[in-house]
């Protein structure tokens, strides 16, 4: 339960620190911290629009892409405080899910029947396909080194023998981090400013979308993001330190986080569209180096 | 009890006898004949032990005895199922053919569905060699004379012909099997295999049996029938025989695997192998086809291969002895058995209902379809997200045992079995990563947007009767998916049983999980119509307004502008090209045409693996097999010459003595 609430706390400045971070970096003052979140309460009292060849699909599925970042938020452990669900697998439970939220909103952007909207949708088809696996990959390998199989457990056994553990957890936190960028499509997969519609990923999905769908999109996609990123404080926090330190280092770890995506996202340009492919198999390499590091110090080799 | 099913077989007989308007019904009455009794044994097996009973006919080899198992029983009960539903189905989808057709085709059609359904029954119970070729059989030739339900097409018929040969290729790999065991044991039966396996090295024969009913449940590289007979069948077949039909392979197999008790290490890693290929290979091809049902048939070579996967792991658990491996490999590729059967059979039906109502079934034509068709799309996208393994329905469940069990496994096993983990895990990552690229594509694009070609009738929803089969499946799928501790439970009472491992206290942990995954899923489901719930409160307050969709800025566009299916398959082709060597077939611009003419594109992919492993042979075959025709010269005594060459050379043989 902790977690839930960790989570939900840190969306609320979340997308606020990146916002602010790109304008500081561009030499402008920006927004509040609480900016986005002001938008996206102004959204949900809006009205919508629907576009005329959507469907009852394009009508369930914002609400289902919210749900489905809220049940994993569940699973998510803070290091031996346990989520609210966890069993054996959790993660397989997780990803799968994420799944449905993703397949939902394909669909919804195939419903409005316009040609850019597709392209979008192929892309996320397209892209996530070739990103599960890191994630698969980096869980395994985890759970090939700590002998646990569900979220709680791993998280809460993976600081004991601390040499070895320091190496995983820093090319896993490595390998979360840019699953976070791909999984919300920000830099350098997708720049949501460039509004240049034959480029995007995510935002181009969701041009349809109005109103109190759009609010509540808006609302997953910043709980997604501290969702993953929750997962990469959960590797490299250590566990040594009692509860309300290691609550404020968290805490503290988002905002360096968030103005690290700002930073990337000033200094950086976005790949070229058909380099995302080789982006994203080389995350799936590094994650495949780490299996082959937990066997290692597990004496397999 | 015996006796009812008996009779049911044989007043089949009477269809051809009775008028065209009534055969239908007597159909479906022998069905329920059928069900009634096989239905009642199985659920007796289901809480007991193994039931045996003389069926009353004998051959040479003795009375012919059926014997049901937990693992009969289970099938049994799928059969069952899947059956009723496609000749439920068959009610709506054949009327249009009734006026059309004479009497005796619709007679032999019903007729070889009831038979069909019945030789399964019969392939599932029976332990004799004999009688379980002969059964085998029947469920072949029967099969086939469904395939060819639309004979007056030439390529239909061709199709079928192509799939009467390979399966009896399948046939005479089976009894070269049994014919092998029997050689050494002299007991020409599963008992006979049983004991071949347990004085000899087991890889060779197992290979005989692989490859036989492998043919059958359509692993690559023996697939190649699969995508032809399914979109050649009408509807209500081609969901029974990819629902169920391809499972007798499966079901072969698992017999056979339970039998095996050495060379565990080799099988396992020829079973994953094929597994993984049949998985990968299937989807990718899938995403490449534009007909409808012949993308549904490579998905179903994609989920035997995930139940090939399945059935490796739990082969490697039992090389290793590892209990919780073996037990949820083979559990989770059981499971998937059935979760195949109702999304697969649920997906063909709603392809039917698409043909029935627009009489296409390429992609790249249709689109919009959700409009008309409101039920039939519900069915699709449950059958959708099911086969795309999404919770809360069935398919995740699968697939979740399997998973389960190779990650329990990935920390204590050894070098090889961890790295043949590793590719299970992301063999099926990948898979369902795939699949759901491919029914995005494929839902998305043939029932969302606005239509790609104007049609002549408006599309409307299919009769209730034909949705009714449809609402069947859903019910199971959702069940499954809402209370997997049950059925988790009970396929793994089946595993325990066949495969003689006393239950230990593993599979509660198991069930513990699978009743939060249930919990959770009926969390989501509720948490989902709440906030659509909030929503409607919400839009109740303020205007809700329906306009075009945004164009961004260019205000001219139509429904030509649309994604098509092929240009959503295009960004696999590079990683794909490898397997299905696609091309893009158009006619260039001149350089100096003035005035644009009319320009043509198209797309094309080829099945390699295909071409190389059965095509280049027949190829082969067909270029120097006329060569022999140099010694039919016509003349008679030129033929006279060849006995007596024949002569002279066994008479040199034995005059050297080598004969």
């Amino acid at each position: 339960m902790l977690s839930f609430i960790l989570i939900v706390a840190a969306a609320i400045y979340f997308p606020g620190v990146i916002v602010k971070s790109k304008a500081i970096f561009s030499g402008r003052k920006g927004p509040g911290i609480l900016q986005p979140w002001f938008d996206i309460f102004r959204l949900l009292k809006k009205g919508s629009v629907y576009s005329t060849s959507s469907s009852f699909v394009f009508q369930i599925a914002a609400p289902i892409y919210l749900t489905t970042v809220l049940v994993s938020m569940t699973f998510v452990p803070f290091e031996e405080n346990m989520g609210l669900f966890s069993f054996s697998g959790d993660f397989v439970f997780f990803a799968y899910l994420l799944g449905l939220g993703r397949f939902l909103i394909i669909l919804s952007a195939l419903d409005v029947s316009s040609g850019f909207e597709g392209m979008g949708a192929n892309r996320e088809a397209f892209y996530s396909m070739l990103m599960e696996p890191a994630f698969f990959i980096l869980m395994g390998s985890l759970a090939m080194f700590t002998g646990y199989t569900s979220f709680h457990d791993i998280f809460a056994n993976l600081h004991y023998n601390s040499y070895f553990s320091a190496i995983i957890a820093i090319i896993a936190c490595y390998v979360l981090a840019n699953i976070t960028l791909v999984e919300t499509s920000r830099l350098p997969v997708d720049d949501p400013l460039t509004h240049l519609e034959l480029t995007m990923v995510h935002e181009v999905m969701v041009l349809d979308h109005s109103g109190f769908d759009l609010g509540i999109i808006k609302v997953a996609n910043n709980l997604k993001f501290v969702l993953f990123s929750t997962l990469s404080a959960n590797c490299i926090i250590p566990q040594s330190l009692d509860l309300a330190a290691r609550i404020g280092i968290f805490l503290i770890a988002q905002i360096f986080f968030a103005a690290g995506i700002g930073w990337l996202e000033s200094f950086r340009a976005r790949n070229k569209m058909a380099m995302n492919a080789q982006y994203i198999l080389s995350i799936n390499a590094v994650a495949l180096i780490l299996i082959f590091v937990a066997m290692i110090i597990k004496n397999k080799i | 009890m015996i006796i009812v099913f008996k009779i049911a077989l044989l007043l089949t007989f009477g269809m051809f006898a009775i008028p065209k308007k009534w055969k239908y019904l007597l159909a479906l009455a022998l069905q329920v004949m059928i069900i009634i009794p096989t239905t009642s044994w199985a659920l007796q097996v289901l809480n007991n032990d193994t039931i045996t009973f003389d069926f009353g006919v004998s051959t040479w080899s003795g009375p012919i005895q059926l014997t049901i198992d937990a693992l009969s029983a289970y099938f049994i009960l799928i059969i069952n199922l899947i059956c009723l539903c496609g000749m439920i189905y068959a009610s709506g989808y054949l009327k249009p053919y009734l006026p059309k057709k004479r009497a005796v085709f619709i007679s032999l059609h019903l007729f070889s569905f009831v038979w069909l359904h019945g030789a399964m029954l019969l392939v599932v119970s029976m332990r004799d060699g004999i009688a379980f070729l002969l059964a085998w059989e029947l469920m072949s030739l029967f099969s086939f004379i469904l395939v060819i339900f639309e004979a007056q097409k030439e390529s239909t018929l061709k199709t079928g012909i192509n799939y009467l040969l390979q399966m009896h290729l399948s046939f005479a790999l089976i009894m070269l099997g049994f014919l092998l065991a029997a050689d050494q044991t002299g007991d020409l039966s599963f008992g006979g295999v049983g004991k071949f396996f347990a004085q000899n090295p087991n890889t060779p024969l197992f290979l005989v049996f692989l490859s036989g009913f492998g043919i059958k449940a359509g692993f690559i590289p023996f697939h190649s029938w699969l995508p032809r007979a399914h979109p050649a069948a009408p509807s209500h077949v081609s969901g029974v025989m990819s629902g169920i039909m391809i499972k007798m392979g499966i079901y072969g197999i698992f017999r056979i695997t339970s039998m095996i008790q050495s060379d565990l290490m080799t099988i396992g890693i020829i079973v994953l192998a094929v597994g993984i290929v049949s998985g990968l290979l299937g989807v990718v091809m899938a995403i490449m086809q534009h007909d409808l049902k012949k993308l549904l048939a490579y998905h179903s070579i994609e989920n035997i291969g995930i139940i090939g996967i399945g059935m490796g792991m739990g082969i490697l658990g039992k090389a290793s002895g590892d209990h919780y491996l073996m037990v949820f490999g083979f559990a989770g590729a059981l499971l998937h058995n059935l979760n195949h059967a109702l999304f697969k059979s649920l997906l063909f039906f709603t392809a039917g209902n698409i043909y029935y109502a627009t009489h296409i079934v390429n992609m790249d034509k249709l689109g919009g379809l959700v409009k008309g068709m409101r039920y039939t799309s519900y069915a699709f996208l449950i059958g959708a997200l099911a086969i795309s393994g999404i919770p809360p329905f069935n398919g995740f469940i699968s697939e979740f045992l399997i998973y389960n069990g190779v990650i329990n496994h990935l920390s204590n096993s050894v070098f090889i079995i961890s790295i043949l983990g590793v590719a299970c895990i992301l063999s099926l990552v990948l898979i369902g990563g795939l699949c759901i690229y491919c029914f995005t594509k494929a839902f998305g694009l043939s029932f969302l947007g606005t239509r790609r070609q104007e049609l002549f009738t408006e599309p409307k929803e299919v009769p209730w009767i034909m949705l009714l089969p449809a609402a069947i499946l859903v019910s199971f799928i959702l069940a499954i998916g809402l209370q997997p501790a049950f059925f988790g439970a009970s396929v793994m009472g089946i595993i325990q049983s066949l495969m003689h491992e006393p239950s230990s206290e593993f599979s509660a942990s198991a069930i513990h999980s699978l009743t939060i995954v249930g919990h959770v899923n009926i969390l989501l489901i509720t948490l989902a119509a709440s906030i659509i719930g909030l929503r409607a409160w919400q839009q109740s307050k303020v205007p809700v307004a329906s306009g075009a969709t945004w164009g961004c800025g260019y205000t001219a566009g139509d429904f030509r502008h649309q994604y098509t299916p092929t240009s959503y398959a295009d960004s696999l082709r590079e990683l794909a090209n490898p397997v299905i060597d696609y091309k893009k077939i158009y006619t260039l611009f001149p350089e100096k045409e003035i005035f644009p003419e009319k320009k043509t594109f198209h797309t094309e992919s080829k099945d390699l693996v295909e071409e190389k492993t059965v095509l280049s042979w027949v190829h082969l075959i067909v270029t120097y097999l006329p060569k022999a025709g140099i010694a039919q010269t016509g003349f008679i005594s030129h033929y006279l010459i060849y006995p007596m060459l024949f002569l002279i050379l066994v008479g040199l043989l034995i005059v050297l003595n080598l004969l």
